[in-house]
């Protein structure tokens, strides 16, 4: 459905995607995850064909989105970020006007309109003007405005930002709705929500693709790691020299210096050791107060972080 | 472009933008059939455009510094340039919108005519040639104002480059003849004498095809930036 095809974007001296490649089947809900400036919005401006790549071609259901941007163009429904919309305008003249846009035909637009406005739930708000909306309300308006047309292909970009709970969790369902019957391609920094909703998931950093996989894979691959959060009091600075003692100790990390003298670590061991029981009786004799000890779920997040961490150090090398 | 065309109207007349462009030219316009007409009683309706053709140098801006600056302002512009609409189409939506609110602010001076017809009969050829070398003249300055909207997302620079623009170009041929061409608004002179001047049609029509495509060439460029 998306092919991208070695895709490279420069900013100036700035490399804000370095030849990417993906595919995207039909139907398929991907998530693109990284921090924030990895690449993310370049990269679905280019798949929406907004900005032109450098290098690379980008296919959009056999249409090149450079050479055929109007076949291609026709197949896609964009949320860009910070969802723009046109204050002036209300919800439904707003939505017609994207119908419009779009060139559904006349005699479809009413029923075409009308159901989005249903899936989105803005049939009560359809005559208000944009600018009056709130923050979730704006966000359903950007998504009925991708929606109409019913393209093939759904790209959102960080469609929850700036939402409270309830609105996320409201937005997530109707993304997961919407994916049975579109291609979804949506972008977030949200670890737990990719995983939530998306089947595939692509790690972008620094312009470079580190990982296409499933989630559930994608936590396999640290999950063989063994990792202690700790809050500590440490007056004399001993922790460093004490942990060292212990066996299989791969790595203590200070996470946080809390403002009531306390201490946040993580210690990282061999796998299939459990190390707690000796930090508990080395950390008394050497006075130093454990205030909490936890052992670590191991999560996305741990999986992102990593596959992160890895690819600056081989990049560093 | 229909579908552009269509909600840009919408739009400057949904917002005060169209009223306030209206209002101004048309109060502005009163006081100068007063000055410029009435207050000789005479029935030369077309003596009051060249008052006229002054104010629209400053309140051109109104219309179009918004055009393209706003857009990219707010990041619409994505919605618009990642629909299958060509950027030509676009831009030739937002253009003939814009021109579209000064020919209703045109055809409004017509009441004056209508008014020097309780006095006597003005000469309605030499009125017509004026209004259209007046729309022409507006035309241009209409092109240019996108122009410079599409450079920039601010629209404050958007204004003040294109009255900066009409400005020196407008003082230029006192410096030497050769930057005649250049000065809009002396090219307008000849229609209130009632000339068809095919030469400053031919100026006025290129022009304006040169920022049409100007803009059309920098919103493509956009695409591609490095």
């Amino acid at each position: 459905m998306i092919e991208v095809k070695n895709v490279t974007k420069k900013y100036g001296s700035f490399t804000a995607v370095d030849n990417i490649s993906f595919n995207i089947e039909e139907g398929e809900i991907v998530g693109l995850l990284g921090p924030n400036g990895a690449g993310k919005s370049t990269t679905m401006n280019m798949i929406t064909g907004f900005l032109e790549p450098d290098e690379g071609e980008i296919i959009i259901d056999g249409n090149s989105i450079l050479k055929k941007p109007k076949k291609a163009k026709k197949q896609i429904g964009y949320m860009p970020e910070g969802v723009p919309l046109y204050n002036d305008l209300t919800v439904k003249e707003f939505i017609n006007y994207m119908a419009d846009l779009k060139m559904v035909q006349r005699n479809e637009k009413k029923e075409n309109v009308q159901k989005v406005m249903e899936q989105t739930n803005l049939i009560e708000v359809q005559n208000k003007l944009i600018r009056n909306l709130s923050r979730g309300y704006k966000q359903r308006v950007s998504m009925a405005g991708a929606l109409v047309g019913n393209p093939k292909i759904l790209i959102l970009d960080e469609p929850t930002v700036g939402l409270d709970p309830k609105q996320i969790t409201e937005i997530r369902s109707l993304i997961k709705s919407l994916g049975k019957e579109h291609t979804v391609i949506l972008s977030s920094h949200i670890l737990s929500e990719i995983s939530q909703i998306c089947k595939k998931v692509i790690i972008i950093n620094k312009g470079k693709i580190i990982a296409i996989d499933t989630p559930e894979n994608l936590e396999e691959k640290v999950k063989d790691e063994n990792a202690v959060t700790l809050t500590v009091e440490d007056k004399d600075n001993k922790i460093e020299e004490v942990t060292k003692q212990i066996k299989g100790i791969k790595e203590l990390k200070l996470i946080k210096d809390n403002e009531d003298g306390t201490k946040d670590y993580v210690i990282i061991s061999e796998e299939k050791i459990d190390i707690r029981k000796e930090i508990f009786e080395k950390y008394a004799k050497a006075h130093i107060t454990i205030f909490e000890l936890k052992k670590r779920e191991t999560t996305l997040e741990d999986a992102f972080m990593k596959l992160i961490e890895n690819k600056d150090e081989e990049g560093n090398k | 472009m229909w579908a552009v065309l269509k909600k840009e109207i919408k739009s400057y007349f949904l917002s005060p933008i169209g009223y306030v462009f209206i209002g101004l030219f048309l109060a502005m316009c009163s006081l100068f059939f007063y000055l410029d007409v009435l207050n000789y009683g005479s029935l030369q309706f077309e003596n009051m455009f060249y008052s006229a053709a002054t104010i629209l140098t400053f309140i051109t801006p109104i219309l179009t510094m918004r055009m393209f600056a706003e857009e990219r302002k707010v990041g619409t512009e994505q919605l618009l340039y990642t629909s299958p609409r060509s950027i030509t189409s676009i831009v030739f939506g937002k253009f003939f919108a814009a021109l579209f609110v000064v020919l209703i602010a045109e055809l409004f001076t017509l009441i004056y005519l209508a008014i020097l017809f309780l006095f006597g009969t003005p000469h309605v050829q030499t009125a017509l040639v004026t209004i259209l070398g007046f729309f022409l003249l507006s035309m241009a300055y209409v092109s240019f104002g996108m122009f410079a909207s599409s450079i920039t997302e601010n629209q404050i620079i958007a204004g003040v480059v294109t009255i900066g623009f009409f400005i020196i170009t407008w003082f230029l041929p006192n410096f030497s003849t050769v930057f005649q061409p250049l000065s809009l608004i002396t090219m307008f002179d000849k229609f209130p004498l009632g000339l068809i001047a095919i030469e400053e049609i031919v100026s006025f029509v290129s022009f304006t095809v040169l920022f049409v495509l100007l803009t059309i060439i920098v919103l493509q460029r956009k695409k591609s930036v490095k």
